[in-house]
């Protein structure tokens, strides 16, 4: 096709381009000069590894942040502005932490060369980082610091029910249908991210204490407020942090779901998909109130702190009564037979 | 931009970065998150009976693997070659997980374990080339044992403890020969240690030699340790033939015939690291040559090494600036892969027009891009606008040949450059 063959060139020309631009203004000098010699040379162990990476990290986390910055700035999804800030510095912490795990698995190296390709690697995945302009506000950011964390801790995963929906650990168990051994783990999860899990991912994701004040107070004052923004604002979320799930759990049908509890199968499938996808789960939560024995119908309820120990909550709040739920669900199901 | 909440946000993700290895050394075996590429794939329980795990990728290699607790804490992980296999072994606790990673181009396997109390004498016997099964009846036949662990452990790995058994008493307050025993054999383990090491690094240099074009890596570095390497080995085994003659003169003090039976033993361990070093030295020498060729290879390698790591972290980026605008695309190429799954699926999004040979898109342009220029690219297409613009977007029908996946398509109309965004939805243009 002639149009590939045109594009191709015009790729190469640029990659060319952008290597002569870069070099005379010196910008591409001055990143290498940032680095230590140490993070320059080749490292062989990976004793020596750990103690060279121990004592640069602020370098370490100054690189991986500037990287991001440049991603955000070149992909047109920067502002001058905190919360830009916060974000490259998350996003640099995270690459960071990765680096610091997997560089020892890949002495001899050179960390400068290792951190920087590990970095290339990660932006040049589809959709790297979540990145909407509507999650910017405090209660974007929290929500999304909460789905992201939910990716790579079950804690945090279980945790959601709890945040989005205001489900207790015994209500999670009833609502996932599990057993004695598996609702052992589901009261330790929330055991777990009630003494730190909450705490860190909060430290981890930059909201401030006033920031958390802030949130605390709209859901106080105006509650169906707050709960209407999360409402909107977890399909975006969802529809980014869905992908981090098990490859082939797609949306069921109510009849699929049905199956799926009655024969009782697919554990992971159910705490995975229902976490991060709000139709699925307001059909599921709706159809085995029976189980979650609620007699309201589930809807979004926000919680900003986690479950304290035997706290005794109102499960769906006062009856906000399902707005949009009923809506979403309709053309979900139209799609289903469809 | 410096703000004291900044700096306050900055020191504290670097504490957290401090405090990680503390955190993953911390973690006990229980479930453990298995990511691949940044998605979940699975959960290993280390309480099974058989605490394994195994995954296979299609479509993409193998990439990145993270193994995490339960509370996300980042225990061990690796980025893998594109092509190529990977291994490591990560210690939890007492136990371990071991890591397999087998890649190709275009997929990849996984093989997750967790092996509990790595069993060091079983370890030592299998090094001395010994089963550990003498063991179970010396138990049984030694009312009196009282000696240390270690030091049961040492004699278990020489393999002489049936026939020393009855005469353990006869050992006993000899803790200064236990302590040098003991050292010996830590030396033999550790020379045992090494031969492993040189083992899987001739076989990565084997691999490296198949894909020797793809590696980037300095072959010259990696010869010049194995070299070293061997160099350690022999010295090891030449502090190991003293120690045997330490240990021989000691056992004159002993019984001859129990002297005699360790000594035994003794050389039955050793020829057995011996005959290690053996096959690693003819293992060696068989590669020797070909690494002749591969130097010189590899020096000329060396030469656009720099080049060529400079252009992939350029080409990376160009890459992640055309895929971060469109996100769709991939969506899309994944659903298509979703479909031969048992599970009826009922994609959320259904991009099923891809199954279709006319294929329809959104499209964006930059600000001030003339109608001219936009007709020559939809010309250019062959495609056809659909309809008026839509709040900035465009639709625009074309023809793909079958063969033609439609991500690749849309990658290419993205990287001209009067295009600012392009997406696919079904009616509706997509909401700015
Ligand atoms: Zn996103
Ligand atoms: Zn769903």
């Amino acid at each position: 096709m002639v149009f590939y063959g045109r594009t191709c060139r015009m790729s190469f020309d640029e990659e060319f381009a952008t290597m002569s631009i870069k070099l005379p203004d010196g910008k591409a000098m001055r990143d290498s000069q940032i680095f230590s010699a140490g993070l320059n040379n080749v490292v062989t162990t990976e004793r020596e590894f750990d103690e060279l990476v121990a004592k640069s990290l602020p370098e370490l986390l100054d690189r991986a942040t500037g990287q991001t910055k440049r991603f955000l700035r070149e992909t047109n999804q920067w502002g001058d502005d905190i919360t830009h800030e916060k974000m490259a510095l998350r996003w640099g912490y995270e690459l960071v932490e990765r680096f610091v795990v997997f560089g020892r698995t890949e002495v001899p190296c050179r960390p400068f060369f290792l951190l920087d390709s590990l970095i290339a690697k990660s932006f040049s995945q589809p959709d790297p980082l979540c990145y909407h302009k509507e999650l910017l506000t405090p209660v974007g950011r929290f929500l999304d610091g909460l789905a992201s964390r939910a990716v790579v801790s079950r804690d945090a995963l279980i945790a959601l029910f709890y945040h989005f929906y205001g489900f207790s650990q015994a209500h999670v168990v009833k609502l996932l249908g599990f057993g004695q051994a598996e609702s052992q783990r589901v009261y330790k999860n929330f055991e777990r991210w009630r003494q730190s899990g909450w705490q860190r991912t909060m430290n981890e994701t930059g909201l401030s204490v006033s920031e958390i004040e802030v949130l605390e107070q709209e859901l106080r004052t105006r509650p169906d407020h707050l709960n209407h923004e999360v409402d909107r604002l977890m399909p975006i979320l969802q529809s980014h942090y869905r992908k981090s799930e098990p490859e082939h759990y797609p949306c069921l049908s109510e009849q699929k779901w049905g199956q799926l509890f009655h024969d009782d199968y697919g554990h992971d499938y159910r705490v995975w998909h229902l976490a991060f996808c709000r139709n699925c789960f307001l059909e599921v939560a709706d159809r085995r109130q029976a189980e979650v024995s609620s007699g309201l119908k589930p809807q979004v309820n926000l919680q900003i702190h986690p479950l304290k120990k035997g706290g005794v909550l109102a499960l769906f709040g006062g009856d906000r009564g399902g707005r949009h739920h009923g809506n979403t669900r309709a053309q979900r199901l139209s799609r289903t037979s469809a | 931009m410096e703000t004291p909440e900044l700096n306050d946000y900055r020191a504290h993700l670097l504490d957290a970065l401090d405090d990680q290895p503390r955190r993953a050394a911390e973690e006990r075996p229980g479930f453990f998150q298995i990511l691949v590429n940044h998605e979940g794939v699975g959960t290993l329980n280390c309480a099974q009976t058989d605490p394994s795990f195994a995954f296979t990728a299609r479509e993409r290699s193998i990439q990145h693997l993270e193994i995490r607790s339960e509370s996300g804490v980042l225990i061990g992980g690796c980025v893998a070659p594109e092509a190529g296999q990977k291994s490591l072994r990560i210690p939890i606790g007492k136990g371990s997980v071991t890591i397999h990673v087998q890649n190709h181009f275009d997929g990849g396997s996984l093989r997750v374990r967790y092996e509990a109390a790595p069993g060091w004498w079983a370890h030592l016997a299998a090094t001395v080339g010994l089963s550990s099964r003498p063991a179970a009846p010396a138990v049984g036949r030694t009312p009196v044992w009282t000696m240390t662990t270690a030091f049961a452990q040492i004699v278990l790995a020489v393999g002489v403890v049936s026939l020393l058994a009855e005469r353990i008493p006869h050992w006993m307050g000899s803790d200064d020969r236990a302590h040098q025993l003991e050292e010996e054999l830590a030396a033999r383990h550790s020379a045992q240690e090494q031969i492993d090491r040189v083992h899987q690094q001739l076989a990565q240099l084997v691999e490296a030699q198949a894909t020797a074009v793809a590696v980037s890596r300095s072959e010259q570095e990696r010869i010049a340790q194995l070299n070293a390497l061997v160099d350690t080995v022999a010295q090891t085994q030449q502090k190991l033939n003293t120690q045997v003659v330490t240990v021989q003169e000691d056992l004159k003090t002993v019984k001859t015939d129990v002297a005699q039976e360790v000594q035994t033993g003794m050389r039955v361990a050793v020829s057995a690291v011996e005959a290690d070093r053996e096959l690693v030295r003819q293992d060696l020498q068989s590669i020797k040559s070909v690494n002749e060729t591969l130097i010189k290879q590899v020096a000329l390698l060396e030469s656009r090494n720099r080049e060529l790591h400079a252009r992939l972290a350029l080409t990376s980026l160009e890459v992640a600036k055309a895929n971060a605008s469109a996100p769709k695309a991939t969506v899309l190429a994944k659903n298509d892969a979703a479909k031969d799954v048992a599970i009826p699926t009922t994609v959320a999004d259904g991009h099923r027009e891809a199954d279709r040979q006319a294929f329809m898109f959104w499209v964006a342009f930059e600000d001030g891009t003339t109608e001219k220029s936009i007709e020559d690219l939809v010309q250019e297409l062959n495609g056809i606008k659909k309809g008026p613009m839509k709040s900035g977007w465009y639709s625009v029908e074309v023809n793909l040949p079958k063969p033609e996946p439609p991500d690749r398509f849309l990658e290419s109309v993205k990287r001209a450059k009067i295009v600012k965004s392009v997406v696919t939805s079904k009616a509706m243009p997509p909401a700015q």
